[in-house]
């Protein structure tokens, strides 16, 4: 049937036959007009960023709110604005903000480098843990614990470790390779090396010195320093809108490359760009929370699922990967209370058992 | 017997090839405009390198490959993807994406950052999937589509591209005879429109019957090129697959169909 009437058609009769998507825009986006300006945004994306933003608002009043003194969630949030009493706003602002702030931060670098870089390998399973940025990070960290002891140090180290790798990967690989893969081998192998040298400290530092360490090896939210969490909201801040920007082109590498090429991407220097976003986004989230992970590989999922398949969904990751962390921090500072679990603890215990789920589950669909 | 017409795509001197394996080496070839033409050969004979190069998916090692006279080398990512689409044989497209959001990957040559959609495109799209015969199946996601009509919502990202060329490796290897037809027709359709398409075959009889202009290859290098019907012979076939045939005219088209074909003695040993 379908191939009589393709001999059939003529040009002529695409103007009988039109179809319903011929209504000035494609179906299922929403389409800007400003003059000669336009915009083609994706209804299913955003409804999905609002819904994650609102989510991240209540879990922002939720994490300011909780803790020796209990403030109601509203109250938190209108003291961040300086709205009510001025013991309230002392405590949100003062004591409280700075973690809130880092978790969310750096759940949304890592959240948002974990989607740049499946949607580069195409493969679920890449995110900012196997390029052995975060090794390096500790590493650096522990090495200035053990070594000497300050507030500042650790997390500029980290910073400064993250840095040291992301260029030594690259220097190393010799740039992207196909799909990515060489630069996320050698930032593994590397990242092993890292791992066995924080090991290697640990175990000849003094007991004390090792324990003081110890959150910088599983990742925490305690005591960061305020200069750190500035940076890096900064970093995301800048990052968000050229992530976006980089996303849209991902979204053609989705094709095979030879498609994309001919599209007019230039697939190599979408690559390198890639790499290095992922890199200082997940850079300057460790240097403020330490290796926290699962963050990278399951905000991306959760993003992909509720934005649809027609995007690269990098604002929906980040707004998860922000959830994600606070609500992390958040069950690790109250559940046991007064001991406190390290925010990396609580996602390993959450997101091992995620990764079993999607391992063992039917695959439904592997193309990214 | 006639003039031949102007060249859509010309190579001088070409050299192809990667690192230090040289593919094709000083191939001249002339793709005539409007006009449908078949690269064909034996496997490994250099036919998909020769259409990445043309595509430029491939820098020349050597020589040049002229698009309308100019270099291509020294067009823009964007010029070239405004003049030329290609399609690759493996053509694996994202889970969950219907027609439509394949097809609107083809405008993304003709959009900016701030300028993502114009009367333009969506007309551009609308009609590239009527006239690969989707219309009616836009919104379907392409893994509820049979291969032919998976394949034509591919032919019509490319169409939606809105280039006068288009280059199109194997487009029916996947593909049952009746898909085949239909992809074929297609094709036939838009150089009657205008188009000129250059596609990988690896179907003698479909080459001579659907093609303009045949470039036969063999080793990196051009044996044949021209009319099918005037350059196809036994000894052509002979020195491209090593086989011995016969040859007799199709009932219906008159072009060369091949039978009998036996391994000759000699590509035994």
């Amino acid at each position: 049937m379908d191939r009589l009437s393709m001999t059939s058609t003529t040009s002529a009769s695409s103007d009988l036959l039109a179809p319903a998507t011929f209504n000035g825009r494609p179906a299922g986006l929403w389409l800007l007009r400003f003059g000669r300006f336009s915009l083609l945004l994706d209804r299913r994306a955003w409804l999905a960023s609002l819904l994650l933003l609102l989510a991240t608002i209540v879990l922002i009043g939720l994490s300011l709110g909780s803790g020796t003194v209990k403030i109601a969630p509203f109250d938190a949030l209108a003291a961040l604005f300086n709205q009510g009493e001025t013991k309230t706003i002392f405590i949100v602002r003062d004591l409280r903000l700075t973690r809130v702030l880092g978790g969310g931060m750096a759940g949304a670098a890592l959240g948002m480098a974990g989607c740049l870089l499946q949607t580069l390998s195409r493969n679920r399973l890449a995110n900012p843990d196997t390029i052995g940025i975060d090794n390096a990070a500790t590493a650096f960290a522990v090495a200035s614990v053990v070594g000497v002891s300050t507030t500042l140090a650790p997390s500029a180290m980290a910073l400064t470790g993250a840095i040291t790798m992301l260029s030594l990967t690259f220097a190393l690989s010799g740039g992207a390779g196909t799909r990515g893969y060489r630069f996320l081998i050698t930032g593994l192998g590397l990242g092993a090396i890292c791992g066995a040298a924080t090991n290697l400290m640990l175990a000849r530092a003094p007991i004390d010195a090792a324990n003081t360490a110890f959150p910088w090896t599983v990742g925490s939210l305690n005591n960061r320093s305020g200069v750190v969490v500035t940076l890096l909201a900064w970093g995301v801040v800048v990052m968000l809108p050229l992530a976006t920007i980089v996303g849209k082109r991902l979204n053609l590498v989705r094709l095979p490359d030879a498609v994309a090429q001919s599209l007019g991407v230039r697939v190599n220097r979408l690559r390198f760009f890639t790499i290095v976003l992922a890199g200082s986004l997940t850079g300057l989230a460790v240097a403020v929370a330490g290796p926290v992970g699962m963050i990278g590989l399951a905000a991306p999922e959760l993003g992909r699922r509720l934005a649809g398949p027609r995007t690269v969904p990098i604002i929906p990751a980040a707004l998860a990967g922000a959830c994600f962390t606070m609500l992390a921090d958040l069950l690790g500072r109250t559940l046991f209370s007064p001991t406190e679990i390290p925010v990396g603890i609580v996602t390993a215990l959450v997101g091992g058992p995620y990764l079993l789920w999607f391992l063992l589950r039917t695959p439904r669909g592997k193309q990214l | 017997m006639s003039v031949s017409p102007p060249a859509a795509l010309q190579t001088q001197n070409l050299v192809l090839g990667y690192q230090r394996t040289t593919i094709i080496d000083q191939l001249n070839a002339s793709i005539p405009h409007g006009q449908v033409t078949a690269i064909i050969g034996p496997n490994g004979c250099g036919k998909s390198t020769l259409l990445a190069g043309l595509a430029k998916l491939h820098p020349a090692k050597q020589g040049h490959i002229l698009l309308d006279g100019r270099d291509i080398a020294r067009l823009s990512p964007r010029e070239m993807a405004q003049s030329l689409a290609l399609l690759p044989q493996d053509g694996v497209a994202p889970d969950g994406m219907t027609v439509a959001d394949l097809v609107r990957f083809g405008r993304h040559p003709h959009t900016g950052l701030l300028r993502q959609w114009s009367k333009d495109d969506q007309q551009a799209v609308v009609e590239a999937i009527a006239t690969a015969d989707l219309s009616s199946m836009a919104d379907r996601p392409l893994t509820t589509l049979s291969g032919g009509q998976r394949q034509r919502a591919w032919i019509a990202m490319a169409l939606a591209q809105a280039t006068p060329l288009l280059l199109l490796d194997e487009p029916t290897a996947a593909l049952d005879l009746g898909h085949q037809i239909e992809v074929f027709e297609l094709i036939r359709q838009l150089s009657a429109e205008g188009k000129t398409v250059v596609m990988v075959v690896h179907d003698l009889a479909s080459a001579c019957r659907y093609a303009d202009h045949l470039i036969a290859m063999h080793n990196g290098s051009i044996i044949a090129a021209g009319q099918p019907k005037t350059i196809v012979t036994p000894e052509l076939i002979h020195q491209l697959y090593g086989v011995h045939c016969h040859l007799i005219p199709d009932p219906i088209s008159g072009t060369p169909v091949i039978v009998g074909v036996q391994r000759s003695i000699e590509h035994r040993a």
